[in-house]
């Protein structure tokens, strides 16, 4: 593999400008050699070089979108369901994980905590992922609303882990009383990372929501985004695609309208008003994520 | 060199025992010394890395602090303590946390006891002394507990924004590396002390039997000289051209040149003794001759004329005479070896026995003769050699004596030893004479037949005894005989 490996990789890199594809805390961020084999998987069947970039948040991402640096990105029902003015991106696939493009938010505790509901969990401290995590931020957000509580003072204190791995890390460790986790990491961890996982309980499993998506920038040329959607789609039918599908404990990439993501746009609504997106009450997300750049 | 002569209180035992002493006593010390440099140095480099540890993470935090990223705290927090090259469990990180300045934990690397948001708890008075500390510290600080096993210390690193402090980070090492390290170069130094001692000692021991073997060798052949058998003195191996070489060459040449002398000597015996029989041989001839001479001519005339009864009357009693001289000479020379094949040595006699014999032998003469005898009853001397010695001296004082002269008997004990003394008020014995005093058949007497000193002297040395004469002319004569008292009874 070694030396047609480079060789299609001058090729590649002589003949085109990179595909750049946006990556967040929904992959296991360890697994460097894995994104590295698939990118060069989707730089040979597109044609093209394709270049996983990695960030730490959806913001970090979505800004990248909207400027131009990604061309592709898979993101979170969360970011893809807010409000853009103008729209920059456009829904391609939305991976099928057991059987279905959904996947719940599970709020875990440690496996040697007592708490069994949220409620338990007044006064402890929370692990949320990313302040635009459906699974790792807004449902239990909308958990927390949905009681009337007080968002902010229902925990002692929380933070963001900006990755779903490390906020089962976190509650493994016993830093967090509780965090909130896409239940796909939380499962793909459970058979990779059992150290972690197996430290941890889920007291709460919330409705199916859509699987976070991958979109692609309306800027994009329209032949490159049909080429990559059936690139991607096409991955369970050949078997070096489904080598990584497997990797990915994915079913394959599907294609789902729009609207698999209206619960979680209800949620948001119900938590803040679109048109305050900027000014939200997730202040300490806001703080976290002014540096980043 | 026996097995003794290898563990005595002497020179190898002491010299092996001091150089023994002295390179333990330097190796020891040096030994400390290191062990206490090394213990210095281990503990700066422990506190060095406390301090480099907390200030590795003191760098990131301002950021996470002020940003409420508590996660990001925690996680350069673990990164730190897994950093530690190794991960043993006496490198480890013991325990880790930020503060904010009122001391609530940010984060903490035993979060479930220390959770998030709260005062750490304190399981000890040190716990509660480094907390209090800890808040105070401005600048990046160590801080101790005890020195102990189970001791540690904290790297302690203030986190400021724009001066304003935001908390600290404390790293807390073990002093269980410490312990070990040091543990591990005291080992390794005992290790070599105890190398060089025994080397020391096999040093010592070798020097010191390089330096005492010839003395050994030496007293040795010293008791060998004392015994008298300077013919079986070894020769000294002289190894070095040192003093020690120097003294046993010397010690060789000296136990040459007695065996040289002793051999010479004994040949001089062996030529005087040689002399002495001829000297002998000569008296016995001469002695025996005279009346020979004139019993020959007896015999001649009675032959001639063998019917004359006046002649066999006349000559028959010169003929007695002159035979029972030569017995008298024949049976003096033959005494020693008499008394020697004799079993009179074990017939007990008192020297008071000699009494009646020496009064009879001063014969009515005006002689004052003095009997001392201090030797008590409880020694009995054996054999006749005493009584012949005592005789032979007394007849010959009673006959140098003068009428009215005084004889001296005197005998006592000194110590091992019985002395006899005899003693006269005689003319004494000219100096020219005393060389010859003890020799066979010298005689200043008329009809003496020299024999009687000359056997007195086989006597005493044949009873390893010592015989003295003191004489002045015009004086007297003492002659002192001591004898063994082991010869004198049995």
């Amino acid at each position: 593999m070694g030396s047609g490996a480079h060789a299609l990789d001058h090729e590649i890199a002589n003949t085109s400008r990179p595909i750049r594809f946006g990556l967040t805390a929904v992959v296991v961020r360890e697994n460097l050699r894995f994104l590295d084999q698939w990118a060069y998987y989707l730089s040979k069947k597109m044609g093209q070089p394709v270049k996983f970039v990695r960030r730490r948040s959806y913001r970090e991402v979505m800004d990248m979108l909207e400027s131009g640096s990604l061309d592709f990105a898979w993101i979170c029902g969360f970011p893809y369901v807010q409000k853009r003015d103008p729209e920059f991106i456009k829904l391609i696939s939305v991976p099928v994980y057991k059987g279905n493009p959904l996947y719940h938010s599970f709020i875990i505790v440690h496996n040697d905590s007592p708490y069994q509901s949220l409620n338990d969990l007044r006064g402890k401290t929370f692990a949320y992922s990313d302040p635009e995590s459906n699974s790792g931020f807004l449902y239990p957000q909308y958990l927390l609303a949905q009681k009337g509580t007080n968002k902010e003072t229902f925990f002692r204190q929380s933070f963001f882990t900006f990755n779903h791995a490390e906020t089962v890390e976190a509650v493994a460790d016993r830093f967090a009383d509780g965090g909130a986790v896409d239940s796909y990491i939380w499962e793909y961890l459970k058979e990779f990372r059992p150290d972690l996982a197996d430290k941890t309980r889920v007291i709460n499993r919330s409705p199916a929501f859509g699987f976070p998506p991958l979109v692609a920038r309306l800027g994009v040329d329209l032949e490159t985004v049909w080429r990559m959607k059936r690139v991607i789609m096409g991955m369970d039918k050949d078997p070096d695609g489904r080598k990584f599908l497997n990797g990915l404990k994915l079913d394959g990439f599907g294609s789902s309208p729009p609207n698999l993501f209206d619960n979680i746009r209800m949620m948001a609504l119900k938590i803040r008003s679109p048109q305050l997106r900027d000014n939200s009450t997730v202040s300490k997300a806001e703080a976290n994520t002014v540096n980043t750049e | 060199m026996s097995w003794l002569n290898l563990f005595p209180k002497g020179l190898s035992v002491k010299f092996a025992l001091t150089i023994t002493g002295v390179v333990a006593g330097v190796a020891f010390t040096i030994g400390a010394v290191i062990v206490t440099l090394d213990w210095q140095r281990f503990q700066r480099e422990l506190e060095n890395k406390a301090l480099l540890l907390a200030h590795s993470v003191a760098v990131t935090a301002s950021e996470d602090i002020l940003r409420n990223d508590y996660w990001s705290l925690y996680k350069s927090l673990k990164n730190m303590a897994n950093q530690i090259p190794g991960r043993s469990q006496d490198t480890r990180v013991l325990t880790g946390m930020i503060q904010d300045p009122k001391g609530i934990v940010l984060a903490h690397l035993n979060p479930n006891e220390n959770p998030l948001g709260k005062l750490p708890v304190h399981s000890s008075k040190i716990d509660t002394r480094l907390f209090t500390a800890a808040l105070e510290v401005r600048k990046p600080t160590i801080l101790t507990s005890s020195i102990g096993a189970s001791g540690f210390l904290e790297g302690v690193a203030p986190i400021y924004s724009d001066e304003k402090l935001l908390g600290v980070v404390r790293v807390r090492l073990s002093y269980r590396e410490l312990h070990l390290k040091a543990q591990r170069s005291a080992f390794v130094i005992i290790g070599i002390t105890l190398a060089l001692v025994l080397l020391g000692s096999l040093l010592g021991t070798a020097i010191s039997r390089r330096i005492t073997m010839p003395l050994t060798a030496m007293t040795e052949g010293m008791e060998t000289v004392g015994r008298g058998e300077l013919s079986e003195i070894k020769p000294i191996p002289v190894s070095n051209d040192d003093e020690l070489g120097v003294l046993a060459s010397a010690f060789n040449k000296m136990a040459k040149e007695m065996a040289e002398k002793k051999s010479l000597e004994e040949q001089i015996a062996v030529s005087e003794k040689l002399v002495a029989l001829g000297r002998i041989s000569a008296g016995v001839a001469h002695e025996v001759n005279n009346p020979l001479a004139g019993m020959m001519n007896c015999i001649d005339t009675l032959k001639k004329h063998p019917d004359d009864p006046e002649l066999v009357e006349r000559y028959l009693p010169l003929l007695d005479k002159g035979l029972n001289r030569i017995k008298n000479i024949v049976e003096s020379l033959l005494i020693e070896l008499r008394i020697e094949e004799s079993e009179e040595k074990n017939h007990s006699t008192s020297l008071e026995d000699l009494r009646d014999i020496v009064e009879s032998e001063i014969n009515g003469r005006n002689i004052d003769f003095v009997w001392d005898n201090h030797m008590g009853e409880d020694v009995l001397i054996n054999g006749r050699r005493v009584q012949q010695i005592v005789l032979n001296l007394l007849k010959n004082s009673i006959q140098a004596v003068p009428d009215s002269g005084v004889v001296r008997f005197r005998t006592f004990r000194d110590g091992d030893c019985v002395i006899l003394e005899v003693s006269d008020n005689g003319p004494g014995i000219p100096a020219e004479y005393r060389n010859q005093l003890f020799d066979p058949f010298f005689t200043t007497k008329a009809n003496g037949t020299g024999l009687g000193l000359w056997i007195v002297y086989r006597l005493v040395e044949s009873m390893r005894g010592i015989i003295e004469v003191e004489s002045e002319v015009g004086s007297g004569t003492l002659f002192q005989v001591t004898l063994p008292t082991i010869e004198v009874s049995t």
